[in-house]
């Protein structure tokens, strides 16, 4: 089984430790992981924004990056529906068909390649979970309250593996965080007050500790929390897998 | 060319190639009067069992002596409509008693075709409604309804409680412009 | 205006932004406790979905079934190619009706919701042309007497407060000044519209399905203000647009069952109704309309946005519609849906909608036809730019990205520089409100000293 790790540009460029933890936690489960230094984005900014005739040399860059390996793992559930759902405007390759199959958001690879079943963490924190859209009504990691009335999902099933975690109940489970890409300087106006209201609901529920897999929504987040100076740690999930604590 | 022939030659030439038409399975559910009932319930109606269609004089009687009114051919009418009733007869009725064929347990709606509504306006205009139902008329869902009803006629309506709105600040509010009250008699 | 403006003017009221997006939370949730006992709902989408995609794939054979039996019916079918031509022949039957020909004097007509109307502005026309129009739903008689147009297909002054009625009310209805209570205004919006019920010679409705094999059609309504209308006018007119139509009667059960449900969580609307032929002695007509919709069906990527039944459920589940309102997508059908309809009419007026989503695809997972709504926001999103609707910093920083993006040392000197102007420029530089709209309610992230490529090449590489 050959893998490679895929640090999105954003990630790479701000969080360096989601990505250090990344590389870490897989290593600690015993895979082999290559970091192909050529690597560069996924290309979604620029088609999110209707670009994306331009973006077709940053799909083929990324499909040469990783075009040797069976798994393509990432700490990101948008630009793993990025890929799979939106590189279909290129050519299907034999290695463009092998690398949109082969990506695997983090959780996703942890809990169905890697099949993790015990994590010997203690986390006595109250957590709150933020849901990414791309990954749960994307990539369907977790149910979607307007399909069924189960919140059951990928991430919680490991949260709540962590030894003293008390999971947060929130009014609205998976309401969208206003990120959006673009979308946030485009319709500022309207991606501040949703992650306002996310905030919100986090902190009338008690959330100590705010996690996520997806950086983006979570860097959005963030923001709001440290210009509202709200006592929330921001960390994404895999911080929290390979035993940071806040 | 004519717009008909205009729209249909466009929607011919921009159709996608025939796409299948699924096959509707059959859903089951609850048919029960007591599910009735309680959807009903929820949705401002409400429902009296009596044990033959003779005892809805005694259930009006009882329930409605205070209405002048009254229009119907299953009970004793104090106005007498028909199809051609003039609108300002129309506008007095108070309550209307009128037969139902079939109920819906899963919405509790009931089925009234046009010939049991003794004029088309009447239902709606009447400012309380009364439907009467034979129990064993209550099917689970809607594909049972429609699969019941050999045809929906001239005209006909699924009336399920009392007319209702919630345009105000989505606060419900019971008796918009037709019935102010719904109840069901069921024998 | 474009979304974004309009959107921030909306969000600006803080408290009232909260209250909108709470209301409108609230029928969503609602919906939810509908349909989440229903084993079967999932599986009624699906049908639904499929069954809206056989009739438009053998549109044309339906219609013309359609048209045939509403006449056997005897119901008068009409063609209107665009919105103009439907406002003429709906202009043409009320003046050539027998008890309205040669009579002099005003002609009043009440109208049920149909959203089709609004769409071709047949009211103001039908005004302009002596005929008096009273919108008889009673959100679309509020923003009527306020002279707004609907902020929302199902509830049409969602955007108003009861203060607001209120007010209205006082000044169009003589309620007491300061009445606000939902029952009272009700009551007097009651009585005012019994009134017109009365006096009218025509009825207008909207229709929610066709039934093709019958030549019939379905209204619903949960106030039954069609059927009093109907039933007291000599004519009845009912407007649709040409997707409207379904196969069999039985098919009717799979949308009654999800409509009311998606809509408001009500298990049904209060009444619904079905018309197949006119009273004795009376009119039926109904006009068919395109309007758009063929070259809708031709776009492959968008055709299945006809499948749309007017629930509202997108609107209500959509954050961003909860947080900038109706009113800022400046179109007839607001929210998602109107986002993937209204650049099919005019991609330049409305080319920042397909913008207003984060693609969070609550929409789509809401549909109860399964319109892919996010995804065809993304292909809009293409077709803006491509059509050059894009604005240029946006086109030209977009292809410098990509540029940059597939070029590694570009990009790693570049995300360098970037970092370390943010670690060094002052706080109040990099987070300057007028540059920098990240910044206006958000602080940037902390910039590392370090990308994670350079740690990696540190303190990883063989
Ligand atoms: S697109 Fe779907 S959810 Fe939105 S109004 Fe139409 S049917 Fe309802």
């Amino acid at each position: 089984m050959k893998v490679a790790l895929f640090i999105p540009c954003y990630v790479d460029q701000f969080y360096p430790n989601v990505g250090i933890n990344t590389l870490q936690l897989l290593e600690k489960l015993g895979v082999e992981v290559a970091y192909p230094t050529q690597q560069t984005c996924c290309g979604q900014p620029m088609a999110n924004s209707g670009c994306e005739q331009d973006s077709k040399e940053v799909y083929h860059h990324f499909v040469d990056t990783f075009a040797d390996y069976d798994y393509v793992v990432t700490p990101s559930g948008s630009c793993t529906y990025h890929v799979r759902k939106h590189y279909d405007i290129i050519e299907q390759t034999p290695a463009v068909q092998k690398v949109r199959k082969g990506v695997y958001e983090l959780v996703d690879f942890l809990e169905n390649i890697l099949k993790v079943e015990e994590i010997p963490i203690d986390f006595p924190y109250k957590v709150g979970l933020h849901l990414s859209c791309h990954g749960q009504r994307g990539l369907r990691q977790a149910n979607a309250s307007e399909i069924t009335g189960d919140k059951g999902g990928q991430i919680l099933t490991l949260l709540k593996k962590l030894k003293g975690i008390e999971i947060t109940q929130l009014e609205r489970n998976d309401e969208c965080c206003g990120f959006g890409g673009s979308f946030c300087i485009t319709e500022e106006a309207v991606s501040a007050r949703m992650g306002q209201d996310r905030i919100a609901d986090h902190v009338r529920h008690g959330t100590k500790v705010l996690t996520g897999g997806d950086m983006s929504c979570l860097m959005h987040l963030e923001g709001i929390v440290k210009r509202q100076q709200v006592q929330i740690k921001v960390m994404h999930i895999v911080e929290i897998l390979n035993g940071s604590q806040p | 060319m004519s717009s008909r022939e205009k729209i249909l030659a466009s929607v011919k030439a921009h159709k996608p190639a025939l796409i299948d038409l699924p096959v509707i399975p059959a859903f089951e559910g609850d048919g029960s009067i007591e599910k009735f009932k309680t959807v009903l319930t929820g949705i401002g109606g409400h429902a009296i069992e009596v044990s033959s269609k003779t005892e809805c004089q005694q259930v009006i009687d009882t329930h409605y002596s205070d209405l002048k009114n009254l229009a119907s051919t299953l009970v004793k009418a104090t106005v007498e409509i028909d199809t051609s009733t003039s609108k300002d007869i129309l506008e007095q009725v108070d309550l209307a008693v009128v037969e139902g064929v079939v109920g819906v347990a899963e919405n509790g709606a009931i089925w009234v075709p046009e010939a049991n509504m003794i004029n088309r306006a009447l239902p709606f205009i009447t400012q309380h409604l009364v439907l009467v139902l034979d129990k064993t008329n209550i099917v689970a869902n809607m594909h049972e309804a429609y699969k019941k009803l050999d045809t929906i006629g001239n005209y006909g309506a699924f009336i399920a409680g009392p007319s209702k709105t919630a345009d105000i600040e989505q606060s419900l509010v019971i008796g918009a412009h037709g019935a102010r009250s719904m109840m069901v008699i069921l024998y | 205006m474009n979304h974004p403006a309009l959107a921030e003017k909306f969000a600006k009221d803080f408290n009232r932004t909260t209250w909108h997006d709470e209301t409108l939370w609230f029928v969503r949730q609602k919906r939810d406790r509908a349909i989440y006992p229903i084993p079967e709902f999932q599986e009624l989408r699906t049908l639904a979905s499929q069954i809206k995609d056989h009739t438009l794939s053998n549109l044309d054979n339906y219609l013309l079934q359609f048209e045939e039996n509403a006449r056997k019916n005897g119901v008068k079918v009409h063609w209107a190619a665009d919105g103009e031509e439907h406002n003429r022949i709906v202009l043409d039957i009320i003046r050539n009706a027998p008890h309205i020909k040669g009579r002099t004097g005003p002609i009043k007509m009440v109208k049920s919701k149909s959203m089709l109307t609004e769409e071709c502005h047949l009211n103001p026309f039908l005004q302009k042309n002596g005929v008096e129009v009273v919108d008889t739903d009673l959100g679309e008689r509020i923003v009527q007497f306020r002279n707004e147009p609907p902020s929302h297909i199902v509830m049409p002054a969602i955007h108003l407060k009861k203060e607001d009625v209120g007010e209205t009310f006082h000044e169009h209805l003589g309620t007491p000044k300061g009445e606000k209570d939902p029952q009272a205004l009700t009551e007097a919006a009651r009585q005012h519209l019994r009134q017109k019920f009365v006096e009218a010679d025509i009825a207008l409705t909207g229709v929610n399905f066709a039934v093709a094999e019958t030549g019939s059609f379905v209204v619903c309504t949960n106030e039954g203000n069609a059927d009093l209308g109907v039933n007291l006018a000599n004519v009845h007119i009912a407007c649709m647009g040409m997707e409207k139509l379904i196969p069999k009667v039985e098919h009717l059960s799979v949308f009654i069952r999800l409509l009311a449900r998606s809509a408001t969580g009500q298990p049904v609307t209060t009444y619904t109704s079905h018309f197949t032929k006119p009273a004795e002695g009376k009119e039926m007509h109904i006009v068919i309309v395109d309007n758009g919709r063929t070259q809708q069906l031709g776009r492959s990527d968008f055709r299945n946005s006809l499948k749309c039944i007017r629930c509202g459920a997108c609107m209500n589940t959509c954050p961003v519609y909860r947080r900038s309102g109706g009113h800022s997508y400046d179109f007839t059908v607001p929210g998602p849906i109107g986002a993937i309809l209204s650049p099919n009419i005019d991609l330049h007026k409305y080319s920042t909608l397909p913008f207003a989503s984060t693609l969070c695809g609550s929409c789509s997972d809401v549909c109860p036809v399964k319109i892919d709504i996010h995804v065809q926001l993304y292909k809009w999103r293409q077709v803006v730019s491509k059509e050059n609707e894009l604005p240029a910093v946006k086109k030209w920083g977009m292809k410098g990205l990509a540029k940059m993006l597939a070029m590694p040392k570009v990009y790693n000197l570049g995300g360098k520089v970037a970092r370390s102007a943010l670690r060094i420029l002052p706080h109040g530089m990099t987070h300057a409100k007028g540059m920098n709209p990240w910044a206006k309610a958000r602080e940037l992230p902390d910039a590392p000293k370090q990308s994670f490529k350079e740690w990696y090449s540190q303190n990883k590489k063989p």
